[in-house]
């Protein structure tokens, strides 16, 4: 083995520090050529092996063992300013295992004459490698190794230990932790204000959070939101033609797409009724349309939630188990590159052992490969890329769909431009202008790779040819009423982040999640709820810099000139404190009038949260879920119970009720989710609704 | 002052996020009558109130000028 730089000494192993179990297991089967002894130390599992005369132990965290925490744990002590790396066991109760890990990594510190951080190469990979190698091992850092890798396979791993490099800096590492701690600062002390203030107002505990990221967030959400609620639509009329010619029929637009004033638009329609429509051009136009460029996480995150409806969260959280099965490359990349470092040959011919990617591999493979490159790098990793390996496993469903989505993705990026037809025809009637278009691909290049997730469809139109004549079938001028704007999604949300540079690659799948948990915005059409307005509306009236994306946007710049100069870390920080020191001052002094707001705002979030929709009934009550205080079993019963209203209906008493905004289409009552074990099911909450008689 | 629809912090008898619904329903009323040639002011409001287009403020304004 050729190691540049580090220590090492005749005496004692080298330990390997991977991030997680299944990461172990891989590197111990690559560099053993799978004959590394299994053991257990400290309820962990870990891996011995000899490789070419060294002894090796590979040993694991389980993500983040250490973490960070205030010295106090007191949920009413504000300001904090003083923070420690703990133990993440200290930290989170849920993450018993932390002292199991941290025990097995001390003990074996202790045996080992060489140290080796095989953790993701990435920010996070790096604070939990470099974490464990100062706390557990005895200040090891400096004198520790880095192994490099994008792939879990075993000739990226045994590469990567071949040509082990010495830490320089800790860039990526000291960006890490003081992201956390700016974090933990920012967190607990805004937190714990408002959730101070909410129980000093209105005598009830309630966590009221905001994060450095999370804040300017909401504040998207919140904005787009106030123009929803406020949202009056107007009415506009949109004419269109009915034509016919060689008993073919044809639909085309009035050139101009809106009408604001119902009588021009029965001008129109009356003007052209009865006429004779003359073809005054028709153009074709031929277009290339180039292939995507490969998957970085936002793109793959976009694109899973365009097909399949995944969640940011749920497509990372699977591309990570595809990528600890060794059948893609390290998702959490900024880089929309594939380097030929990857070998481009190596991996479509791996592709092509797979059934359904054999033709394309084949064709692909013909003359030298060559992707197509997206502008955006990322010098830690390439773009997501098969590895070339088939799974070992049967792949769930949702990790079938997205290695299918990413593989076609990486065929597709070495497929040639599409070729599309586009027809453009203008016609005249009277006065009068209409226009259709048609498209269909002449040539598919890189979408018969792509496959379903291409996106384009054919709309094909008859022969036609300037100064043909068409008989005026019907004109309709349909009322039509502007559209609000519409609310984010997970995706849109994303992008936005994306584009206005706040959080990381790694991060944004969380803070939407913990947005939803935290009861700031509900349902997947990201709803803000009253909680959330309020939140961001007193954010905004006395401490608005925490939702300004000005000042999370300068930390994110300052810590990535932390991650490339290693250095600047402490004065980031101090800056920080200062900043949320002002913040927190103006808070304190209008404490009262913020508790007020937001504990205003979370009884009526509470009390929304069940309400199911208007009665069917009476029609001007609400029908609520109701618990029974005598057999505290939940039904639905009538607001205006005590006007007269009976309406009531059981509900089922195990699993989560999720409120709908939709009603039955048999009998107006509201539709519930009621979600028990993996998939949620829909129901008319009417026990006597027809639609249930009649199945 | 609390707002008379939602019960918000209000310095008048709305707060700040009825008020500019106010606005834009009293605004878009003008857009509404150019559009039909004319149009009353309850119908206007009964449009507005049951378009699904409309937002929950605005719908409330709609809902507290129409004297439902």
């Amino acid at each position: 083995m050729s190691v540049r730089g580090g220590s090492s000494t005749q005496n004692g192993y080298t330990l390997v520090i991977c991030e997680k179990p299944d990461a172990a297991r891989r590197v111990s089967d690559a560099l053993s050529g799978g004959n590394s002894r299994s053991e257990t130390l400290e309820g962990t599992t870990v891996f011995r092996f000899n490789r070419r005369g060294e002894e090796f132990v590979v040993c694991s965290a389980q993500g983040h063992v250490y973490g960070v925490s205030d010295p106090f744990d007191e949920r009413a002590v504000y300001p904090v300013f003083d923070v420690e790396w703990y133990s993440s066991d200290k930290v989170d109760e849920d993450n018993a295992s932390a002292a199991r890990r941290i025990a097995a990594v001390k003990k074996l510190a202790g045996g080992a004459s060489k140290f080796v951080n095989a953790c993701d190469f990435d920010v996070e990979g790096d604070t939990i490698g470099f974490n464990l190698l100062r706390y557990a091992c005895g200040g090891k850092e400096g004198a520790s190794l880095r192994a490099k890798f994008s792939t879990l396979t075993e000739g990226d791993l045994v590469a990567a230990f071949e040509n082990l490099e010495p830490q320089a800096g800790h860039g990526l590492a000291r960006a890490g932790r003081a992201r956390h701690a700016i974090d933990f600062v920012w967190g607990v002390n805004l937190s714990r204000a408002l959730s101070q203030s909410v129980l000093d107002s209105g005598h009830r505990y309630r966590t009221v959070s905001v994060g450095r990221v999370q804040g300017p967030t909401l504040g998207f959400l919140v904005e787009r939101e106030k123009e929803i609620r406020a949202f009056v639509p107007t009415p506009y009329w949109k004419v269109s033609g009915v034509f016919e010619r060689g008993g073919k029929r044809i639909t085309a637009s009035y050139s101009q797409e809106r009408i604001e004033r119902k009588a021009l638009a029965e001008r129109v329609r009356e003007e052209c009724l009865g006429k004779e429509a003359v073809v005054a051009a028709a153009t074709k136009r031929s277009i290339q349309v180039g292939p995507p460029v490969p998957f970085n996480i936002g793109d793959l995150q976009k694109e899973a939630f365009r097909a399949f409806g995944f969640t940011p969260s749920r497509t990372l959280q699977i591309a990570e188990r595809l990528y600890l099965g060794a059948l893609i490359s390290y998702p959490r990349t900024g880089s929309q590159r594939l380097p030929p470092s990857v070998n481009y040959r190596r991996i479509l011919e791996g592709v092509g052992s797979i059934s359904e990617y054999s033709a394309a591999s084949a064709e692909l493979r013909k003359d030298e490969p060559k992707p197509v490159q997206g502008a955006k790098d990322d010098p830690a990793h390439p773009a997501i890329h098969p590895t070339g390996e088939k799974p070992r496993r049967a792949l769930e469903r949702s990790e079938a769909l997205l290695f299918d989505l990413v593989v076609r993705r990486f065929l597709a990026a070495f497929g040639p431009s599409a070729r599309r037809e586009l027809v453009d025809v203008s016609l005249s009637v009277a006065e009068h202008e209409f226009r259709l278009g048609g498209s269909r691909t002449v040539f598919p290049g890189w979408m018969k790779y792509y496959g379903r997730y291409a996106g384009y469809r054919d709309e094909e139109l008859p022969q036609i040819s300037e100064g043909d004549r068409l008989r005026v079938v019907d004109v309709v001028a349909e009322g039509k009423f502007e559209q609000r704007p519409p609310r984010y999604n997970q995706s849109s949300l994303l992008e936005k982040m994306e584009k206005e540079k706040i959080g990381t690659k790694a991060t944004r799948a969380d803070i939407i999640a913990t947005l939803v948990g935290r009861g700031y915005v509900s349902g997947e059409a990201m709803e803000v709820t009253d909680l959330g307005l309020s939140v961001v509306e007193m954010l905004a009236k006395h401490a608005p810099s925490i939702i300004s994306i000005e000042l999370t946007r300068s930390i994110e710049e300052k810590l990535d000139g932390v991650e490339t100069g290693g250095k600047g870390e402490a004065e980031l920080l101090r800056g920080t404190v200062r900043s949320i020191a002002e913040q927190l001052v103006e808070l304190n002094t209008n404490e009262e009038d913020v508790g007020r707001e937001i504990d205003a705002a979370v009884v009526s979030t509470v009390a929304r949260s069940y309400v199911l929709g208007r009665c069917p009934v009476c029609k001007t009550g609400q029908l609520r879920m109701i618990r029974s205080k005598a057999s505290k079993k939940r039904f639905v019963g009538c607001s205006n119970y005590s006007a007269g209203c009976r309406a009531s209906a059981p509900l089922p008493q195990k699993g989560t009720i999720k409120m709908t905004t939709k009603t039955c289409q048999h009998c107006s009552w509201p539709v519930v989710y009621v979600v028990r074990g993996r998939y949620p099911w829909r129901l008319c909450v009417n026990s006597e609704c027809p639609g249930k008689k009649k199945q | 002052m609390k707002c008379r629809l939602c019960g918000r912090a209000a310095t008048a008898d709305l707060c700040a996020y009825h008020q500019a619904a106010k606005e834009r329903v009293e605004t878009a009323y003008a857009l509404w009558a150019n559009a039909h040639g004319k149009i009353e002011w309850k119908d206007y409001l009964d449009n507005v109130k049951r378009n699904p287009q409309t937002g929950q403020w605005a719908k409330e304004i709609a809902e507290l000028l129409g004297g439902n």
